[in-house]
């Protein structure tokens, strides 16, 4: 239904996005994922004709919209990374201007906003000025404001940056709502891999501008059928024992994050034994080693030999 | 476009402040400055005179004085007001000479010096004709006035020319401070109007609305007319407020006054939207904005007459400057009395430079914000 079709754009020196495909299917939930400075929002601003790639091509039901924006502009509603919003009106007016925008009038207009209100839990604070607003109510009515002109696709930029877990599930559970009841098409760009997981049929990661695995979440999972990924977990690591794991020449990713350490290895090769001889010699209080089941986490770090979340 | 406008309309009720202090400080600096002026009656630096008993009647030839403000205190608080700064020069006058007291070493001295001593000298000799009429047996007043009369028919004839090449330079204080306070503050107020366009492409509301079917065209006009409208009802505020409080009628000219700034408060306008399209951010807009009024104002002759300026380079480049063109406008009409034709001049330029930024500035605007 909506296309990229190799993709790149260049802000003077700086390759956002590199030869980027990219296609989303009627009523799937696509996922965007990758680490700070990857390309997502300029990605998620090409499709969603905010800016014009340097090449390539977008299309729409098979249309090329680079020249003529305006069908594909009627069908989404884009949550942009930033809150856009006047933080100096309340809920009802925000809605009410950006309803107008979109040519709602009247009682047609009141019901769609109370629609919206009703959509992201906000009824109550109908009244309340924006700037007075957590982070999540912000988040929640910067979401409403994309749905008031009911778009078939959702374009949503890491609509969960920087709040409470409660709203967080809320905009999860919403944006799965949506899809499973109303058939909403989604796009959903986030550096959080659970996230991503727990919504997406599909899954495209990108890191510094290039798209380095995409499929279901199955497929890329699979990208790491033909390795181990340990995880180690011990109250505190000696410099040593990280340096002799780098290099290790059967171990090909060492990553470490707080009491955690991860490593991939070929599936054929055991270290167990290996590893917990190891961490006697170094004095290591080793609290658990275990095979994991991986996760798009390992994913990445497998493909990038870095952390999702750096 | 009507709900951007609304929107507008909605924050300004909301957040009316930087709007009420603009408008408060051109009225508060137009007025304490021009009533500086008022009590004396005449205009002019004020001068504090410490008056002997036998010369009252220079006194009174001082007071119609008018480049000076010559009003009696007692010798103390002539002395205290000359020690603690409060004037730069005063004066004591005896009966039959006048002393000269400097406080503060400033040009002044010098003039006022000449002011009190043509009185004298004017007295003197009347007194003078009005003894040697007496004493030939004649009337002394006839005497007196038949010398006036022939002073004031001047043995030769005297024309002074000024910009206009018409008239001699006029000149009315409180005109000058209220229009140039008022276009000086428009300023402000319109720029941080215009300057919402920046922040709304900051905040992503502007991509919210491009994705709208509200047309690009219709988003610019909305936000311009915005701050026009915003900027203007400030100089109608002000104006209005000396009109009715303080009095001053502006030559009975206020309307049509009011009506050609039209074209300034478009001009700023169209200055505001060229400089948002030259930064890159709201921070350099402010400090750009700050910088670019203050000059202008300065180059413009908003706070002093251009007619003391003398240096070239500032007179030319007062010819590219908007203010000027508005206190053309202001002047020109309150103090001389001209008419729309003849202001047609100001007024087509203010228009070319509204027209001539706005094409330019949304222009780059469109080019380099994406
Ligand atoms: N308008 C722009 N001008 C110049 N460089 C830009 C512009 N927009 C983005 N970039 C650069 O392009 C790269 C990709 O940025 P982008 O915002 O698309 O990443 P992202 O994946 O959305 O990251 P984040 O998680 O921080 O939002 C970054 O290096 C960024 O600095
Ligand atoms: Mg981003």
């Amino acid at each position: 239904m909506l296309e990229l079709v190799d993709i790149s754009k260049r802000f003077k020196k700086i390759e956002a996005v590199k030869s980027l495909n990219m296609f989303i299917e009627q009523g799937e939930i696509v996922g965007l994922l990758g680490p700070n400075g990857a390309g997502k929002s300029t990605a998620i601003s090409i499709l969603s004709t905010l800016i014009e790639p340097t090449q390539g091509d977008v299309r729409f039901l098979k249309e090329s919209v680079i020249k003529k924006p305006a069908p594909l502009r009627k069908a989404i509603g884009v949550v942009p990374q930033e809150i856009a919003l006047y933080p100096q009106l309340s809920t009802e007016e925000n809605l009410l201007f950006f309803g107008r925008i979109y040519r709602l009038k009247g009682s047609k207009l009141k019901q769609r906003v109370n629609e919206i209100l009703e959509l992201i839990g906000l009824t109550e604070k109908r009244k309340a000025l924006v700037d007075s607003f957590s982070g999540g109510m912000k988040r929640r009515l910067n979401i409403g404001v994309a749905m008031l002109h009911n778009p078939q696709i959702l374009i949503m930029d890491e609509p969960t940056v920087g709040i409470d877990p409660q709203s967080r599930s809320y905009i999860l559970e919403t944006v799965k709502r949506l899809n499973k009841e109303h058939q909403m098409t989604v796009v959903y760009t986030s550096h959080y891999m659970e996230e991503v997981d727990y919504l997406c049929d599909r899954i495209y990661i990108m890191d510094q501008g290039n798209l380095i695995a995409s499929g279901t979440k199955e497929e890329i999972k699979q990208i790491l059928s033909s390795e181990n990924t340990i995880s180690i977990q011990a109250d505190r690591w000696n410099s040593k024992f990280i340096a002799q794991l780098k290099g290790h020449e059967s171990i090909t990713k060492v990553h470490v994050e707080g009491d955690e350490i991860t490593l991939i290895t070929p599936k054929e090769v055991n270290l167990f034994s290996e590893i917990i001889s190891m961490t006697e010699e170094y004095g290591i209080a080793l609290r658990s080693l275990h095979v994991k089941s991986p996760t798009l986490e390992d994913v990445f770090l497998h493909l990038t030999g870095r952390a999702l979340r750096d | 476009m009507k709900g951007i406008l609304l929107a507008r309309v909605r924050e300004f009720i909301r957040n009316p402040f930087t709007f009420l202090l603009f408008t408060g400080m051109s009225i508060v600096f137009a007025w304490v400055i021009s009533s500086m002026n008022v009590g004396g009656g005449g205009g002019g630096l004020p001068v504090p005179v410490y008056v002997e008993e036998e010369a009252d009647s220079y006194q009174s030839s001082l007071e119609q004085q008018e480049a000076f403000q010559f009003y009696p205190v007692d010798k103390e608080t002539l002395e205290a007001e000359l020690r603690e700064g409060e004037a730069d020069t005063g004066v004591i006058l005896y009966e039959n000479r006048f002393d000269i007291l400097v406080g503060v070493e400033s040009p002044n001295a010098g003039l006022i010096q000449q002011t009190v001593q043509k009185v004298y000298t004017t007295d003197i000799q009347e007194t003078l004709i009005g003894d040697a009429a007496d004493a030939a047996g004649m009337e002394a007043d006839q005497a007196v006035s038949a010398y006036k009369e022939t002073l004031s028919d001047g043995t030769f004839d005297l024309t002074v020319n000024s910009f206009s090449g018409e008239e001699s330079w006029k000149y009315d204080d409180n005109v000058h401070r209220i229009g140039g306070f008022a276009l000086f503050f428009a300023i402000y107020t319109i720029a941080y109007g215009v300057v919402k366009i920046l922040t709304e492409k900051r905040m992503g509301v502007w991509d919210r609305i491009i994705l709208s079917p509200v047309k690009k065209s219709e988003m610019y006009i909305a936000n311009l007319l915005y701050s026009f409208i915003e900027g203007y009802l400030q100089i109608l505020i002000i104006f209005s407020v000396f009109y009715f409080w303080r009095g001053i009628t502006f030559n009975d000219q206020m309307i049509e006054i009011l009506l050609m700034l039209i074209p300034y408060a478009l001009a700023i306008v169209a200055m505001s939207i060229l400089i948002t399209a030259l930064v890159k951010n709201v921070e350099q807009f402010n400090a750009a904005i700050s910088i670019i009024t203050v000059s202008l104002a300065m180059i413009g002759g908003a706070f002093w007459p251009l007619e003391i300026v003398s240096n070239p380079v500032l007179l030319f480049l007062a010819k590219l400057n908007p203010i000027k063109y508005g206190l053309d406008i202001i002047q020109g009409a309150a103090v001389y009395g001209y008419s729309f034709t003849e202001l047609l001049q100001p007024i087509s330029i203010l228009t070319l430079m509204a027209v001539l930024f706005t094409g330019i500035g949304i222009h780059l605007m469109e080019k380099r914000h994406i």
